[in-house]
């Protein structure tokens, strides 16, 4: 908190070399050097990572972004800067000169700020492992062993080795020794020390010679182990520089993930020590289980085209030490990469679908499979990228000190395994968001030379997509672009930061290979081909703001040469381009949108939907009654809660004058009770209800605006002579009324109507998931959803939906693929080619409903419908629905309400 | 489509038999012994590979006895299903020759030979697999094909009878490879067993025979001898009984027992192909109907179901029996878990509590829908005409079961 405080965002400058500075970075800060603060971070490749996160106490951590508390939002609208762009005025040109003087001097500080991204990750990891817990047993007590193990007789603990053949570890305990260690020591904990002596393997039996001579009573010294260690995800995009931690190592070992990499063409690579493997994570070799039975998986891949005429091998499910384990296959000309995860992480359906997202990121960031695991010195990096990726795959928030209780949870959850997901955005707004991201991909920068003649430009922007907090907001790119762009940030962990934490500041630079190029062939003379160029995909985070721009050079801009490190300029025009979004308060509106839960409306209280419960909740009306008055006013305070809905909407009026007279009623039924996410019960009648929300509305937007004028007027009067006021006058203006219209504009939007898409007179929407394959994006509902409604029922419906849309899918990708080749080469079968919707009736077992109060008197099951379906006009889309049985909905038509929602 | 199953001795790597369908090759032994190779290299390494996936198929080793490993390869058909082949197989072999006999090994060749006489029931059952063709006896492969009619009961105390009387312990009644009507105790039989033994009754061969049969979860060691005898032209009564009495003397018993009920069981055939008393009577809009006794694994099958002679619109019968065969596999069998074989894969994967419990699911198409629903130990799928609305195919699959239920004509 309180670096935010100091970080000072100045108003346009006078000088050229108005960067963003933190204050601790005094050396940087001021106007003399144009050097950015990442600038030593660049690796000797020209790649870069760096990232900085803001340090937010960790109780505030536990918040979800989604859900941050109004001091953080207020702090961080102090920043003022009404326009960004201006400031780089100028300096394109000396960024241009001192490029190559810079890239001489970075390598001077660079250790100096390694430490950036790593120092304060340390405390945390060392703190749990290193505690020690000390037990002394009466000397009187001799306990029964079974075994006749000295052990057990003596301290009432059996132990086992550990796997590095020294260490030993509390195996169990006997019944009558429980009351003595547990809760404090656990299985699981190494013991230390007996009376002071340390123990291993090796001496434990001569010391318990010791302790049985001995006429004290022996002193137990244990190490607490938590279970695996804490991951601290910016720990791991340091990997690029440092070797693997063994620790980090040794735990994906334990988890049995592993990643292969054989060239099966023996001549090609005959100096090979290690019979065509070119890459193997984790190593040692002789220990991956992976490598030693890699013979099996090479016979395979081989025999099943060849010898059985069949298509290659998918996946294979293995046994290894009682884990189911699935691994699969991704074939490359005569070479293979195989992945494989234990599948209680993942199950067939995700591995399936990662193994594509591997390939492609792979792809993506070399070119090529071959050409990844060829590159001279790459280890390390694909190291750091297996780790990183197989960390995502592993742990989540929630469970990052892998207990063995939460190992059931899976951290990827569906929607992150079928594409991105996105969030459907009040026009108003999506217009606001591809506004600033048009004017960066523009790159107009007549206003900043007057030199427009002489001047190339070092790439153009080929398309940018914005994410927040993991859910994308906006793409301009084209689609295969997004869907390898989004996996190589969703598996990098990129995405999952800026979920977790507030970045202060994130800069990623890499150097990629877009798909368009790698499938175009050198003979190829068509017209439209596109250059000969380089692509660069920059990465730039702020808050939970994620903005991945992807760049070309060559064609019409200069050609990249060399090494080649991410430009000042165009880092700055992309924190610029976020800058703009703060400044719209388009984050303090996101936090609200996610949490709102209106487009469309989901009912988060299921056991309401059952008679008993409707019973229940008219009781707790009436006991709310006399609350009603405050509660009113408390949404009236925040105007970050969603307002009612007006009845003048225009998308449910056009609807009810068309195809939907059948729905007239629940179209038109604002005056019913609408429960809101928060639980505030609020009744509306029509009028009264509309002329109140305008009345609000009209004056905050007075209010709002009122402060923003002020703001300027203590703005200008600061910083009387920035030389932007006085230059470019007329243009400037013109631009601060945008951002003034924009400011309102997000205010207004606060006042959202509430949309539904199921028919009937209730609510019964539980989830719904859109996917458009091709697209490579899905619309669901924010994530955050489930833990807002905080509702074991409702957990419940979501993991069933859940698991029942992966079969659904399954099912309808034979119609998909049929659709898409009439002529398959592999003959489908016809009769699941013809299947269009799969529906599943579940039934939630009664010890959920108990739970959610719902007693067993009342026994009426609580039915609820998953149904898929699958759209193919055009483009295939498949949508899913969860709804309880009560109303049966026809999915054409929710599908259409929903399309009228984007 | 294809289906390859190939047995092979898990120890000594000889082959033991390959049974195919389809348009696939004949299997080189350097192919077997390739597959064979992929087991037994991992399980050196203390990794046992269960199945592979392929785009359309899936192939999968199944150890049985220690002994014996099965290899299965299909493609392109109901690939989901290939663990119920290979155990049913596998119960199939123990049927012929006996477990002790596959666990020891100890002359591999004799064995291949005695495997020889249980081809054609191994033959049935890969069908099942395909999706291109009618099955002849095996429509599924974890159910019973029957069929209901009003007269099973008197057959019941029949068979009863003929079974004391030949001093057997178990008897039924096929009429055209259905089970019609067993004698009481008939049940005490593993349903897999009973399959077997009607598959086994079904095979071309003399009016009155004996085999040498086990039975792979009753007596797996000890023989048994199964009687079958032809009453009437794709009618056959089966019995499991003692080396006594001889034939000859069974002839006799027959004639005496069955003799005065030719005109029941004739009755009894009229209802085939509609498999359904005629007290049922079903809406127009059902086009098929396969409904399953859980308890007892067995299922009816019908796409004749109008009793006006008209001809069915559009679909095929044979298209029909596919659909929903292919439904009741894919889909519909998760209504009722009990019903699932898979253990090693299902205890890793979500465990059952998790999630809820699945009563009703369906598909649509632009040519038909079908709905199955669960009610007690019933199961019943329906095949609809498209045009019908899911929650109408709701109500009338809950109906039909009701009547299923209550019906006075049903006996299972």
């Amino acid at each position: 908190m309180n670096k935010m405080n100091k970080v000072q965002y100045e108003s346009p400058s006078d000088s050229d070399n108005n960067w963003t500075d933190s204050s601790d970075d005094s050396k940087y800060s001021d106007s003399e050097s144009s050097v950015p603060e990442w600038d030593s971070d660049i690796g000797e490749d020209g790649e870069l990572v760096f990232i900085k996160v803001k340090h937010i106490n960790e109780s505030n951590d536990i918040n979800t972004p989604l859900l941050e508390n109004c001091e953080t939002f207020k702090l961080r609208s102090d920043f003022k800067r009404a326009s960004t762009r201006r400031s780089t005025k100028g300096k394109i040109f000396k960024v241009l000169k001192n490029r190559k003087a810079k890239f001489d001097n970075r390598n001077d500080n660079n250790k100096e700020n390694e430490s950036n991204t790593t120092d304060n990750t340390k405390k945390t990891t060392i703190d749990d492992n290193n505690k020690i817990v000390i037990i002394q047993v009466s000397k009187n007590m001799i306990f029964n062993s079974e075994k006749n193990c000295q052990i057990e007789k003596l301290f009432g603990i059996s132990l086992e080795t550990h796997t590095d053949g020294k260490t030993l570890i509390v195996a169990n305990f006997l019944i009558e020794a429980k009351a003595i260690y547990v809760p404090r020591v656990k299985v699981g904990y190494h013991l230390l020390k007996i009376n002071g002596i340390e123990v291993n393997s090796c001496n434990i039996n001569s010391v318990l010679q010791r302790v049985i001579e001995d006429i004290e009573s022996p002193k137990l010294t244990f190490q607490v182990v938590t279970d695996g260690f804490n991951i601290d995800p910016l720990k791991l995009f340091s990997l690029n520089h440092v070797p693997l931690e063994n620790s980090l190592t040794q735990l994906l070992k334990e988890s049995m993930c592993s990643v292969l990499y054989i060239c099966c063409n023996d001549i090609e690579y005959q100096s090979n020590d290690d019979k065509g493997v070119l890459y193997c994570y984790p190593r040692p070799y002789n220990q991956n289980y992976l490598y030693n039975t890699r013979g099996a998986y090479v016979t395979l891949n081989h025999l099943t085209p060849k010898s059985l005429g069949t298509s290659e091998p998918v996946t294979s499910s293995v046994l290894y030490n009682n884990t189911l384990i699935n691994i699969v296959y991704a074939p490359h000309f005569n070479d293979l990469l195989l992945l494989a995860v234990p599948n209680k992480n993942l199950d067939l359906f995700s591995a399936k679908k990662i193994i594509r997202d591997i390939v492609r990121i792979l792809e993506f960031l070399y070119g090529s499979l071959k050409a990844c695991f060829t590159k001279p010195n790459n280890v390390d990096k694909l190291d750091g990228l297996f780790a990183r990726f197989f960390v995502t795959l592993l742990f989540n928030k929630n469970n990052v000190s892998m207990s063995k209780q939460d190992s059931k949870v899976r951290s990827m959850l569906l929607e992150d395994i079928l594409a991105a997901h996105t969030v459907t955005l009040p026009l108003e707004v999506k217009i606001q968001v591809d506004d600033a991201i048009t004017e960066l991909e523009a790159a107009d920068y007549r206003e900043w030379t007057d030199d427009v003649e002489n001047f190339q430009r070092l790439y153009t922007v080929i398309g940018a997509c914005l994410y927040y907090s993991g859910h994308l907001l906006s793409s301009h790119l084209c689609d295969d672009d997004l869907v390898e762009i989004n996996a190589y940030l969703k598996f990098n962990g990129i995405l999952r930061l800026s979920i977790e934490k507030e970045l202060e500041k994130l800069v990623m630079w890499k150097e990629v290979f877009i798909k368009e190029h790698r499938n175009q062939t050198n003979n190829d003379k068509n017209e439209n081909r596109i250059p000969d160029g380089r692509w660069f995909i920059l990465t730039v985070g702020k808050g939970h703001f994620l903005l991945a721009t992807l760049m070309e050079a060559g064609g019409c801009t200069e050609d990249a040469v060399g090494v080649t490190s991410p430009s000042p300029f165009y880092v700055e025009e992309c924190e610029s381009c976020l800058e703009l979004l703060y400044e719209v308060g388009l984050h303090k509106y996101l936090a609200s949108w996610f949490s709102s839960n209106t487009l469309p409306q989901l009912e988060t209280s299921p056991e309401f939907l059952t008679k008993y419960g409707r019973k229940m909740r008219d009781n707790m009306a009436l006991k709310a009654d006399t609350l009603k008055v405050s509660s009113l006013k408390l949404s009236k305070s925040q105007p970050d809660l969603k307002r009612p809905p007006s009845t003048d909407n225009p998308i449910n009026n056009y609807h009810s004058t068309s195809h939907h007279s059948l729905y007239n009623q629940w179209y038109n039924s604002s005056q019913k009770n609408y429960r809101h996410s928060s639980n505030l019960d609020i009744s509306y009648s029509e009028d009264s209800n509309s002329l109140k929300s305008n009345s609000e509305v009209s004056e905050e937007r007075v209010t709002g605006r009122r402060a923003d004028r002020e703001q300027r007027s203590r703005r200008d009067s600061s910083g009387s002579d920035s030389d932007w006021d006085r230059q470019d006058g007329s243009r400037v203006s013109g631009n601060i009324d945008m951002t003034d219209i924009r400011k309102s504009l997000l205010n207004e939007l606060n006042h959202v109507t509430v949309h539904r898409i199921t028919a009937g007179e209730e609510n019964v929407l539980f989830h719904f998931l859109q996917l458009e394959s091709e697209k490579g994006v899905l619309i669901a509902p924010m994530k955050s959803i489930e833990m807002q409604a905080n509702n074991i029922l409702y957990s419940f419906i979501i993991r069933t939906f859940r698991s029942a849309c992966k079969k659904i899918h399954d099912l309808l990708q034979y119609s998909i693929k049929f659709k898409k080749n009439h002529a398959p080469s592999n003959p489908l079968n016809k009769i699941l080619v013809a299947v269009r919707e799969y529906g599943m009736l579940f039934e939630a077992p009664q010890d959920v409903l108990n739970q959610c109060g719902i007693s067993k008197k009342n026994t009426e099951p609580f039915l609820f419908w998953v149904v898929g379906r699958v759209f193919s006009e055009a483009e295939p889309r498949e949508l899913y629905l969860c709804y309880h049985e009560s109303v049966p909905q026809d999915l054409t038509e929710v599908a259409h309400l929903l399309s009228y929602l984007e | 489509m294809s289906v390859i199953v190939i047995a092979v001795a898990t120890e000594s790597g000889v082959p033991i038999f390959t049974r195919k369908r389809g348009n696939n090759e004949n299997i080189q032994f350097s192919t077997i012994a390739s597959l064979h190779g992929i087991n037994m290299f991992s399980k050196c390494h203390n990794l046992s590979v269960i199945n592979t996936h392929l785009e359309n198929g899936s192939i999968l080793w199944k150890e049985y006895f220690k002994s014996v490993t099965l290899i299965g390869i299909v493609t392109g058909g109901l690939e989901c299903d290939l663990e119920h082949l290979l155990s049913n197989i596998n119960d199939a072999m123990v049927f012929c020759v006996g477990k002790k006999e596959l666990e020891n090994l100890k002359n591999i060749d004799q064995i291949k030979r005695d495997l020889r006489q249980c081809y054609p029931i191994l033959d049935y059952l890969l069908e099942s697999l395909d999706p291109n063709t009618l099955p002849r006896m095996t429509l599924v492969l974890d159910l019973i094909q029957s069929f209901l009619c009003s007269q099973s009961q008197q057959l019941q105390q029949v068979l009863d009878n003929y079974a004391e009387k030949v001093t057997g312990r178990w008897a039924c009644l096929s009429i055209h490879g259905h089970l019609v009507a067993t004698s009481s105790d008939f049940s005490e039989l593993d349903p897999r067993e009973a399959r077997l033994l009607l598959l086994a009754a079904a095979q071309d061969g003399a009016p009155l025979r004996d085999t040498l049969v086990y039975l792979p979860y009753m007596s797996p060691d000890v023989a048994f001898r199964a009687v079958t005898c032809k009453l009437l032209a794709d009618v056959y009564v089966l019995v499991v009984c003692g080396a006594t009495p001889a034939l000859s003397q069974i002839d006799e018993i027959v004639l005496q027992c069955w003799e005065g009920y030719a005109q029941i069981i004739k009755e009894a055939k009229l209802i085939h192909p509609r498999n359904f008393p005629l007290s049922i009577t079903f809406e127009p809009c059902v086009l098929g109907i396969f409904i399953v006794n859980i308890t007892l694994r067995r299922f009816v099958f019908s796409r004749h179901l109008q009793l006006s002679n008209q001809k069915t619109r559009g679909m095929s019968g044979f298209h029909r029996m596919d659909i929903l065969r292919t439904f009741y596999v894919t889909s519909a069998r998760d209504l009722a878990p009990e019903l699932n074989i898979r253990e090693i894969l299902e205890k890793d994967i979500d465990n059952e509590s998790s999630i809820g419990k699945m009563c009703e699911t369906y598909w649509c198409s632009e040519y038909h829908k079908c709905h199955a629903q669960r009610s007690g130990n019933l199961l019943c799928c329906v095949l609809y005409a498209p045009n019908i609305p899911t929650h109408t195919m709701r109500l009338l699959t809950s109906q039909m079961l009701q009547e299923f239920h209550s019906n006075k004509d049903i006996h299972w």
